[in-house]
């Protein structure tokens, strides 16, 4: 029972060779423009929250359509990705400013220089979007940390709820007396365990000292004194504190169970749907001391950007701006209700000013920080990340867990040199 | 019998023509296309800027701590996972021998875990495991302290071990049983007259038949732990300090957080050749019988 | 006695199997005021939920027939017929399974856009008609089943097709449920590649649109997220309990003479 052999051979062979034909033949699918030009943007809100800006837009400019396509944070960037890598990316993409910065390296952005030299003063969170001195991305909407603060429990510990700490010296006051009201309560939450959080709530500290990543000349200063307090103070904390993942801390804190914690406006929206009761308040974060360093926090911006290659850079870089400008951002802000707009007129706009907590945050992005504008930032979180756990952990001396770090930081910054 | 003339297909290749026209329209580009990452630095953003590189990924392999710690923890998993899943799925197909009341009932709860995504029960083994959730709660009940499961870096990769045993053991569980069924009732009689006990019945009747259905199970089983992922990336994304870091969650990381898909590609392949290599282990000291032993 | 603790026992495991799927579906009816069905609601109208369901039934469809046909094809011929390269072209065929499946993400979608079928049912269906670990069951399978049949059927004259679909196809019924079942569960669930491939929210699957809708930047909607996962579940769950009988008894049918 043995057909010839041959034949099949020469059936895969013809179907390959068939395919790669036709593939090789295809080529690029061009975008179809109709009369108007098409803009394709590409962002990570819910369209029911995206949707009223773009018609808003369509609407004012009847010859420019929008296509939005909404991804996910998880998987969203793999997307963008695969975009570029076949040239089929979007117009106008929503980026965040830990990624901008790889992508202003790469090349692939459209320089938008000329708009910051006019709006420069208008916005908050240009950092992440410059590199080389050119601007590569507009700051969009953006969220800062502040500290959430129990006042129930500040109460029950003696501690009064009108005075939230100011320093170093009080938040770790309040955190003992907290954490000696009971077994499952903690004073203060510390994230561990997971990516891409803790660095933004340690740098909090280490900002507020005067300490960074990189000096003004872009040496690494990781392991410098200032960040070396910093970091021997987050370990002072660790008795008070529950080191968990966020979610769990949000959680802790929304059943009355933590002290205090960093945390980020999407808390605001939460605890009001999910505790109505819970009697809290927000503060700025602290500094090491009365006449010395900053209330520094980090903040995350949402940037947008027009990729290089769009065939429609005039009309992206319009849609662009309009999205950015106070009005609509203002009404994406209020929409997500968990960041606010870039735009410093949120400063005075009763919207973001009322309500006292808000008020804190907006007040918080004045003096937040964000991570340094450099194209290999992902892998030095990382490095960040993993010095401060193994602190965390009692696994190795501080000192030492920050000059590995900013070895790695430096080697890091060696391969990106274009 | 074979008048066939020269231009006429024979059967065969027809039936593997849909077969090898998908795989070659869309497979084989994107295969050959990873293949030959492993030899480029490549990085999707800017794809004009690719260069050839050789074998320097490869070598970038045997000194990088971080592959070192994810083939330790993959390993580490695919050893702690693969035998306890296999044994007890044994063990449960075993329980299910003969006439039970409710038979299959207890076949649709044993299938409901495969029913979940994996992102789903990832997500609720999170639940599960956190500080509140219900393993420290039921621990408290006994007067045990609770624990940070998932944030220590000694517990967090048996926790989502002891979560991928339970997610894998009804289906398999399911399969043996099914396959023991084939087992004549005659052996076992057999093997009662002379006196044998459960585990003498065991070894000497149902295993050697059994030995197809599991050879399945544990080179599938194996296969899919060694590629161990999504689980890690919900609960973990690789840490604490690493200790759940596994080869395609730093395959992952790699292409797609630090855009080098060379280096992730030699990763990849990694994978594969020590899930072929444990493959091919298995099955051959699992060669099924000469006897009626069917696999599914 | 040694039967009751036989049911003991199952009956345990049947708790600890079936708790996260009754925890599931406490949390999704559990919202701020007390139970209700809120989640459900709002999962259904938070985007073409229906239109998502249809997606994915579509899908599941096609690429069950497809594989159902396909491989069935390909596995009797690996088991049948002498292929010169044949053990290769086998090993070829279960390669496949052993990379990882990200590391051909990105290439699969030059590759789909170049075709022009990127946000297609044809970028949903075509890369997943024929899957390999299919071929490996059914040539398993079939290698077991004595050639007696087939002969008498090449006596009488049949072709070959003939022999396949009229004379063997009715003997694989256990192992395509096994196929079906585990072509169906896989395809169901799968997010990553459908994620990819599409765009337009008229072409996601039940996975895509449950992501977009509980996946937020910093917290996980989890009423929301449960109650779509049950949502999602209830096809399969039903389909199984339906056919059940049938699964498991062709199962054991074909296993025992």
């Amino acid at each position: 029972m043995t057909p010839r052999r041959g034949f099949l051979r020469y059936a895969c062979l013809a179907a390959s060779a068939a395919v790669l034909v036709a593939f090789a033949a295809c080529g690029d699918k061009e975008k179809t423009g109709d009369d108007g030009a098409v803009v394709h943007f590409w962002q990570f809100w819910d369209l029911a929250v995206i949707q009223p800006l773009v018609d808003e837009f369509e609407a004012q400019h009847p010859d420019i359509d929008i296509e939005v396509e909404q991804l996910t944070w998880a998987t969203g960037l793999e997307k963008i990705q695969a975009a570029l890598a076949s040239g089929t990316q979007p117009d106008v993409c929503e980026l965040g400013s830990t990624w901008l910065p790889r992508f202003s390296y790469e090349g692939v952005l459209e320089d938008v220089t000329p708009v910051y030299e006019a709006e420069r003063d208008s916005f908050l969170m240009w950092e992440s979007a410059l590199w080389k001195g050119r601007v590569y991305g507009l700051p969009w909407v953006q969220g800062s940390r502040a500290l959430f603060v129990n006042r129930s429990l500040f109460r029950r510990a003696g501690l009064d709820p009108d005075q939230p700490p100011q320093t170093w010296d009080e938040l770790l006051h309040a955190a003992e007396k907290i954490s000696q009201l009971g077994t499952g309560i903690y004073g203060f939450g510390q994230n561990i365990g997971e990516r891409y959080v803790l660095y933004k709530k340690f740098m909090a500290f280490a900002w507020g000292n005067g300490g960074d990543v990189f000096d003004e000349s872009g040496e690494v200063v990781l392991n410098s004194p200032a960040v070396l307090e910093a970091l021997e103070f987050y370990l002072k904390l660790a008795p008070y504190s529950l080191q968990e993942k966020q979610e769990v801390l949000d959680q802790y804190f929304k059943t009355g169970r933590l002290g205090m914690q960093v945390s980020g406006a999407w808390n605001l929206k939460n605890y009001k749907l999910e505790a109505p009761d819970l009697d809290y308040s927000v503060a700025l974060v602290p500094k090491p001391a009365p006449d010395h360093g900053a209330h520094a926090s980090f903040a995350g911006a949402e940037m947008l950007v027009v990729f290089k290659a769009s065939p429609q850079k005039e009309a992206a870089l319009q849609f662009a701006r309009f999205l950015q400008a106070y009005p609509q951002a203002k009404k994406l802000s209020l929409a997500a209700g968990s960041v606010f707009p870039a735009a410093l007129s949120a400063m005075h706009d009763p919207d973001f000013t009322t309500d006292p907590r808000v008020r804190v945050f907006v007040e918080q992005s004045l003096t937040s920080r964000t991570t340094p504008a450099h194209p290999g930032w992902i892998e030095m979180e990382e490095a960040i990340d993993r010095a401060v756990e193994e602190s965390l952990y009692g696994r190795r001396a501080p000192r030492w867990c920050l000059d590995e770090a900013a070895r790695e930081v430096q080697e890091i910054a060696a391969r990106f040199q274009r | 019998m074979t008048n066939r003339r020269r231009f006429v297909l024979p059967p065969v290749a027809w039936f593997l023509l849909p077969w090898a026209a998908v795989y070659a329209a869309f497979f084989v580009f994107p295969f050959v296309f990873s293949f030959v990452l492993a030899f480029l630095d490549y990085n999707p953003l800017n794809v004009a800027n690719t260069r050839f590189v050789g074998t320097a990924n490869f070598a970038r392999l045997f000194g990088d701590p971080a592959f070192g710690g994810a083939l330790r923890n993959t390993i580490l998993f695919v050893v702690g996972t693969v035998p306890v899943t296999t044994a007890l799925a044994l063990g449960v197909a075993g329980l299910m021998r003969g006439k039970i009341p409710l038979k299959g009932a207890f076949k649709a709860a044993l299938f409901l875990p495969s029913i979940l995504s994996v992102v789903v029960i990832a997500l609720l083994f999170k639940l599960f495991y956190a500080p509140g959730g219900a393993l420290n709660q039921a621990l408290a009940g006994f007067g045990v302290a609770g624990h940070g499961w998932l944030t220590d870096p000694r517990t967090a990769l048996p926790a989502i071990m002891a979560m991928d045993v339970w997610a894998a053991v009804g289906y398999y569980a399911i399969v043996l049983d099914a396959a023991r069924t084939s087992i004549p009732d005659s052996l076992y009689e057999a093997a009662e007259l002379e006196g044998a006990g459960a585990w003498a019945t065991f070894r000497h009747v149902t295993f050697p038949l059994l030995k197809p259905a599991i050879a399945f199970v544990l080179v599938i089983n194996t296969i899919r732990s060694f590629q161990v992922f999504v689980e890690v990336l919900v609960m973990t994304q690789g840490g604490p300090l690493g200790s759940t870091n596994t080869l395609v969650m730093y395959l992952y990381d790699t292409a797609f957080r630090r855009l080098d898909y060379g280096y992730a590609s030699v990763v990849a392949y990694a994978v594969f050749l020590l899930s072929g290599v444990f493959s091919i282990i298995a099955m051959r000291r699992l060669r099924p019988e000469t006897a009626e032993g069917r696999p599914i | 006695m040694m039967r009751g603790v036989r049911f003991v026992v199952l009956a345990a495991v049947l708790v600890a199997m079936a708790y996260p799927l009754a925890w599931m579906i406490a949390i999704s009816l559990k919202t701020a005021d007390g139970v209700s069905l809120r989640y459900y609601g709002e999962v259904w109208q938070s985007g073409p939920f229906d239109r998502y369901f249809v997606n994915s039934f579509v899908v599941a469809a096609i690429v069950l027939a497809g594989n159902l046909l396909f491989c069935t094809m390909a596995g009797y011929a690996f088991a049948r017929y002498r292929i010169r390269g044949g053990k290769l072209v086998f090993l070829l065929v279960l390669s496949t399974i052993m990379l990882p499946k990200q590391v051909i993400l990105v290439p699969l979608y030059i590759l789909m856009q170049r075709m022009g079928l990127i946000d297609t049912y044809w970028a949903l269906t075509l890369p997943f008609l024929v899957d390999p670990f299919n071929i490996f069951l059914i040539r398993q399978y079939v290698s077991t089943i004595p050639t007696d049949c087939e002969e008498a059927a090449r006596m009488d004259g049949a072709g070959e097709f003939t022999i396949l679909f009229r004379v063997v196809f009715p003997m694989l019924k256990p192992v395509l449920a096994v196929v079906a079942i585990h072509t169906c569960l896989t395809n169901w669930n799968s997010f990553l590649f459908p994620f990819i491939l599409t765009h337009s929210a008229s072409m996601r699957t039940l996975p895509v649109g449950l992501a977009m809708l509980s996946q937020g930047a910093h917290s996980i909607d989890w009423g929301h997220l449960m109650a779509g996962a049950v949502v999602s579940a209830l096809p399969v769950v039903a389909a199984f309990l339906v056919f059940q009988r049938r699964i498991i008894g062709g199962l054991t049918a074909g296993m025992s003479k």
